[in-house]
């Protein structure tokens, strides 16, 4: 009775043994696509930076007003690995968010639609009247802000109207790597639960191994 | 928040806090506290540890990202923090490769096969 409670045991370490070296090539294989991820990130960065100028693409641009555009639901399964998950922002939710707090400032184009140019005067006399249209301009109030219909600003706009196509490429690598990240974070948890199951196994075993007789003990262990 | 999932936290050298800002994780919240910090030449090992302590606290937070050798200047803070949730992860520098040997995770991983664990 007590070998096969033995043999049990054996077999369920030796499971959570091969989980754990699963796991672990598992992490190490998605640490290796993280760090080339990133390693190509920060090349996009330095591209972007050498044909915008040294000083470009620096903390001193970043935006005064930042709204997340990624987060993560964190789940826990039952046997208490934390699972987690990127999920985009939704427009509504950082509407929500974004009530009383003035928006953020867009530096792109103001206007949505298509601008009319003005048509060529017909005659000299109208075009005395300039300094007279552009303060009709003026008393007609702000034209709708792009902004106010889209208080998530991509961070992109922060470096520039025409950034590089190579922001752009850091910005979709960074994009990448945080989702491997997220999948990292969970595969980590992952990890140290299964080695907690394994030493609590291990203790488990050894309980065994004390109260099984002698003679049986020797045949498990060797 | 309820409607909202957790944030990521950085903390890194300007490239890579300027990567995940690019990507879409930075936020300044109502009391205009960053989930990101900046570390150049003279920021302080004590503000790091503040910062990483912070970001510990705030339950708005699900993972947090720092440098190796950033982690590597407060890696007693980091091996003390023993919940899944916000989960470390260290990533590599510009100027330090990722080193797994170093990774507070896999080194405690690595624990389960040392002879304390056997006795």
């Amino acid at each position: 009775m007590g070998l096969s409670e033995m043999e049990e045991s054996c077999l369920q370490l030796d499971e959570k043994l091969l989980r754990f070296m699963d796991q672990l090539e598992l992490l190490e294989e998605k640490r290796a696509a993280l760090n080339s991820l990133i390693e190509q990130g920060w090349f996009s960065i330095s591209k972007a930076r050498y044909s915008m100028g040294n000083k470009q693409v620096s903390t001193l641009q970043y935006a005064s007003e930042i709204e997340p555009l990624v987060c993560v639901s964190a789940r826990t399964l039952d046997n208490g690995e934390v699972k987690f998950c990127t999920e985009k922002v939704t427009q509504t939710s950082g509407n929500e968010s974004g009530t009383n707090v003035s928006p953020v400032e867009d530096i792109g184009p103001q206007e949505t639609s298509v601008r009319r140019r003005n048509k060529p005067k017909k005659d000299s006399t109208e075009k005395g009247g300039n300094g007279k249209e552009v303060s009709e301009k003026l008393a007609e109030g702000p034209l709708p802000r792009k902004s106010d219909q889209n208080p998530q600003q991509d961070p992109l706009k922060w470096f520039g109207i025409l950034v590089p196509q190579s922001l752009k490429q850091a910005q979709s690598s960074f994009k990448q790597v945080i989702e491997l990240s997220a999948e990292i974070a969970s595969l980590q948890t992952a990890v140290l639960n299964t080695r907690q199951e394994l030493k609590h196994s291990m203790k488990e075993k050894q309980l065994l191994q004390e109260t099984a007789p002698p003679c049986l003990s020797d045949t498990v262990v060797h | 928040m309820a409607g909202r999932g957790k944030l990521i936290a950085v903390i890194g050298d300007e490239d890579t806090c300027t990567g995940f800002l690019l990507g879409g994780i930075g936020e300044l919240n109502k009391n205009r506290k960053p989930n990101f910090l900046v570390v150049e030449k003279d920021t302080s090992i004590t503000e790091i540890e503040e910062t990483f302590k912070s970001f510990l606290a705030r339950n708005d937070i699900g993972i947090i990202l720092i440098n190796q050798f950033i982690a590597e200047m407060i890696r007693h803070a980091i091996d003390a923090h023993m919940q899944s949730i916000p989960a470390v992860l260290e990533i590599p520098s510009k100027e330090h490769p990722y080193d797994a040997s170093k990774d507070s995770i896999l080194r405690r991983a690595k624990g389960m096969f040392s002879a304390e664990d056997f006795r």
